[in-house]
C-alpha cells in the first residue's frame, strides 16, 4: 500500500511538527487589558457586535463588517457618516442601553462596548459573548485612538490600526500646517434651550487641535462632561471664537444654524458677522469617534477653511 | 366683603407686580447686573448715550420675556380661578387636573408632525386644553368625585399621568424632535420671539371678553343651580363658557411657555385668603398675583444656576407643591 509509506508518513508527521511550532503562537488567545479586567480572544472573530458608535467607527474601519450596533444618539439608525458603510446592519438598541436579548440573537464571537458600559451590564454581555470595554475614560488625551488599537487587537488587526493612526496623523499635520497659528475654534450644540459649548476633551474637540486649532477649554464644564449646561442667551457670547463648528444632536447642522439666526442675541456675535460660521452634523462631530470619523471632521474642516481636502 | 378692600388690595398687589417687572429687566444670567442695568435704563430713557450691550440684553432678551411672563402668569391664574369656581373646588388647577397635559400632548404631537411655527401651536394647544376640560369636567360629575376636591384631583393625576406618558410615546417614536419637546415640556420663557408673543393676543382678548362676560353669572353658580337658575342664569351655558376661555387661557400659557404647574393653585389661593371666595374680586387680584409669582420664578431661575438657568417649570412646581400640602391638610377645605 503506497499510501502508508514509511518514507511519507514519516514527512507527515514532521510537516504536522513544523505546523504546530509555527501555528500555535498565532492560535493562541490574546489578552486584552479591559476595563473589567484581563479578556482572551481567539482568533479573528467573524461576528463582531459593537454597542458604541467608536467601535462600529474602529471595527468598520478595519476592515471588518459588524453584524449589529446601536444606533445613534438622536437618531434611529447608525450615523449617516457610516451608513453607506453598514448596509442593513442591525440595530440592537441606543447609545443609552441595549437590548440583551436582540444581542444574544446576534449569535457574536465579540462584543465591542464602550468605556462607561456598567458593571451589571458587563457581566450580563460577557457571558453571551467575550466583550471588550476600553478602560480609559473617552475623554482623555488620544481616547480614539487607544480605543481603535483596543478594539484591533480583539479584531486581529492591529497593523491595520496603526496604519489608520499614522494617516490620520500626517493629514491632521497638513492640514494644521495652514491653520493660521492661534486660531481658536468653539465647537457648540444649538439646542432649543440655549446652546451647550462642547468640551474640547471630547472627540470632536481632540480632531480641531490636531487640525490646529486652539481649543481653550471652558471652564464652567466640568472635567467629566463632554459639554457645559444650556447657557443663557445673555451669556452667549461666551461661544464667540475665531471659528464657530455648530451643531444639532442630530445630522442637521444647517437646521441648527437656521434656528440660531432667528435668535438677535446670536446675530450680535462677532463669529456670525464675519461669517465664521460653520454648521456641522452632530452625529459626526459630538457624538461619534473613531478612525472614519476624524477622516471625515478632516475633511468639514478643510472644506471650511476653503483648503484642499488632501493636500 | 367691601369694594374698598378689594380696590386696596388691587392696587397694592399692581404694585408688587410692577416691581417684580422692574426686577425682571434689571436681574439676568449675564455679565449686565442691575446696576449697570439701571444705569442703561436710565440713560436710555432720558436720550443719552448708553452701553450697547447692557441695552440690548435688557431690550431683546428681558422685556420679551418680562411680558410673557405677565401674560401667562396673570392667564394661567385667571384660568385657576375659573376652574376652581365651576368645580367648586380649590384644589382643580389647570396643570393638576390634565388641562396643561392636554395642551402638551397636542403640541407635542404637532411638533413630532413637523409643525416649527409658533403661530401653528397656539390653536393647537388650544384644542388640547380643551379636550383636557371636558375630560374632567366629565370626571367631576361622576357620582361622588365632583363633591370631593381629593378625588378630583385624584381623577385629573390619573388624566395628566396618562397624557404625559403618550408624550412620552411620541417623543420615543420620533428620536429627533425630542430635544426639541423634552426642552418645551419642562417650560421656559427664554428665546422667544416677539412674533410668538403676538400670536397669543387675540387669544387671550377673546377670552378676557368671555371672563368679563361670565364673572357674575358665575358667582351666583356658586350659591348653587337653584339659586343661579333662579336668578335667571343658565348654568349649563355658563359651565361651557367657563371651559372655553379656561381652555383658550391655558392654551396660549403652554403653547409659548410650555406646562407650567401651580400658578393657577397658587395665585387663586392667595387671592381667596385675601378677599374671600367671591369669584368677581379674585378673578381680580389673580391678575397681579400670577403675573408677579410667574416673573418673580423666572426672575428667580435666571439667578440661581449663572451662565445656565434654571427651567421655570421645576421653580414654580417648587413654590407650589408646599402650597398644595397646605390647603389638603387644612382642617376643612374650604368649599367655594
Amino acid at each position: 500500500m503506497s499510501f502508508f509509506n514509511g518514507r511519507r508518513s514519516a514527512l507527515g508527521v514532521i510537516a504536522m511538527l513544523v505546523l504546530a511550532v509555527f501555528a500555535c503562537p498565532a492560535q493562541a488567545a490574546r489578552a486584552l487589558d479591559t476595563a473589567y479586567g484581563k479578556v482572551e480572544i481567539d482568533g479573528s472573530p467573524e461576528r463582531v457586535v459593537t454597542l458604541y458608535e467608536g467601535a462600529l467607527d474602529a471595527a468598520v474601519a478595519l476592515g471588518t463588517k459588524p453584524v449589529a450596533a446601536v444606533a445613534t444618539r438622536g437618531g434611529n439608525s447608525v450615523a449617516n457618516y457610516t451608513q453607506a458603510r453598514v448596509p442593513g446592519i442591525a440595530i440592537v438598541g441606543t447609545a443609552r442601553e441595549s437590548n440583551i436579548e436582540a444581542v444574544v440573537a446576534q449569535r457574536p464571537d465579540v462584543i465591542l462596548a464602550s468605556s462607561n458600559l456598567s458593571e451589571p451590564q458587563y457581566r450580563l454581555l460577557s457571558k453571551i459573548a467575550p466583550t471588550v470595554v476600553p478602560k480609559n475614560a473617552a475623554f482623555g488625551p488620544d481616547a480614539w485612538q487607544n480605543e481603535t488599537r483596543l478594539f484591533a487587537r480583539a479584531l486581529d488587526r492591529e497593523d491595520k490600526a496603526a496604519q489608520l493612526i499614522a494617516a490620520f496623523d500626517k493629514r491632521a499635520e497638513q492640514i494644521s500646517a495652514q491653520v493660521p497659528a492661534d486660531t481658536e475654534a468653539t465647537l457648540a450644540r444649538w439646542m432649543p434651550q440655549g446652546p451647550l459649548v462642547m468640551s474640547s476633551k471630547i472627540f470632536g474637540g481632540r480632531v480641531l487641535a490636531a487640525a490646529g486649532f486652539e481649543t481653550a477649554d471652558h471652564d464652567d464644564i466640568a472635567d467629566d462632561r463632554p459639554h457645559s449646561d444650556p447657557l443663557s442667551l445673555e451669556n452667549l457670547d461666551r461661544i464667540d471664537s475665531d471659528w464657530l463648528f455648530l451643531a444639532t444632536l442630530n445630522d442637521d447642522g444647517e437646521s441648527a444654524l437656521a434656528k440660531a439666526r432667528t435668535s438677535p442675541a446670536f446675530e450680535r456675535l462677532s463669529v456670525v458677522q464675519r461669517d465664521h460660521v460653520v454648521p456641522v452634523d452632530g452625529q459626526l462631530w459630538t457624538s461619534a469617534s473613531g478612525p472614519l470619523a476624524a477622516d471625515a471632521i478632516l475633511d468639514d474642516i478643510a472644506r471650511a477653511l476653503g483648503i484642499a481636502a488632501r493636500p | 366683603m367691601p369694594q374698598r378692600r378689594v380696590g386696596l388690595w388691587l392696587a397694592v398687589l399692581t404694585g408688587v407686580a410692577l416691581i417684580v417687572c422692574a426686577a425682571s429687566l434689571l436681574f439676568g444670567a449675564g455679565a449686565v447686573g442691575p446696576v449697570a442695568s439701571l444705569d442703561t435704563l436710565m440713560r436710555t430713557l432720558s436720550g443719552r448715550v448708553a452701553d450697547d450691550n447692557a441695552w440690548f440684553a435688557i431690550e431683546s432678551l428681558r422685556a420679551p420675556r418680562t411680558v410673557i411672563g405677565v401674560l401667562v402668569g396673570a392667564a394661567l391664574a385667571v384660568a385657576g380661578a375659573l376652574l376652581q369656581a365651576v368645580t367648586r373646588n380649590p384644589l382643580a388647577e389647570p396643570g393638576l387636573l390634565g388641562v396643561s397635559g392636554g395642551a402638551t400632548f397636542a403640541v407635542a404631537i404637532a411638533i413630532a408632525l413637523g409643525a416649527d411655527a409658533a403661530t401653528l401651536r397656539v390653536p393647537v394647544a388650544q384644542l388640547g386644553a380643551l379636550a383636557g376640560c371636558l375630560a374632567v369636567l366629565a370626571a367631576s360629575r361622576v357620582r361622588g368625585a365632583g363633591d370631593d376636591p381629593v378625588r378630583l384631583v385624584l381623577a385629573g393625576a390619573v388624566l395628566s399621568g396618562l397624557l404625559y406618558a403618550l408624550t412620552s410615546l411620541v417623543l420615543l417614536f420620533d428620536e429627533r424632535t425630542a430635544d426639541e419637546i423634552r426642552f418645551w415640556v419642562v417650560g421656559s420663557f427664554a428665546g422667544r420671539r416677539p412674533a410668538d408673543v403676538i400670536a397669543l393676543l387675540p387669544g387671550l382678548a377673546v377670552a378676557a371678553l368671555m371672563v368679563i362676560g361670565i364673572a357674575r353669572p358665575l358667582a351666583a353658580l356658586a350659591l348653587g343651580e337653584h339659586v343661579a337658575s333662579g336668578l335667571g342664569h343658565r348654568p349649563r351655558l355658563v359651565r361651557l363658557l367657563v371651559v372655553v376661555a379656561v381652555a383658550l387661557l391655558v392654551g396660549s400659557a403652554t403653547a409659548i411657555a410650555g406646562p407650567i404647574a401651580f400658578i393657577g393653585l397658587v395665585a387663586p389661593f392667595v387671592a381667596r385668603a385675601l378677599v374671600g371666595p367671591d369669584v368677581r374680586a379674585t378673578l381680580w387680584l389673580c391678575l397681579p398675583i400670577g403675573a408677579a409669582l410667574t416673573l418673580g420664578a423666572d426672575v428667580v431661575s435666571r439667578l440661581v444656576v449663572r451662565p445656565s438657568e434654571l427651567p421655570l417649570g421645576v421653580l414654580t412646581a417648587l413654590i407650589g407643591a408646599p402650597v398644595l400640602v397646605a390647603v389638603v391638610r387644612s382642617r376643612r377645605l374650604p368649599t367655594l
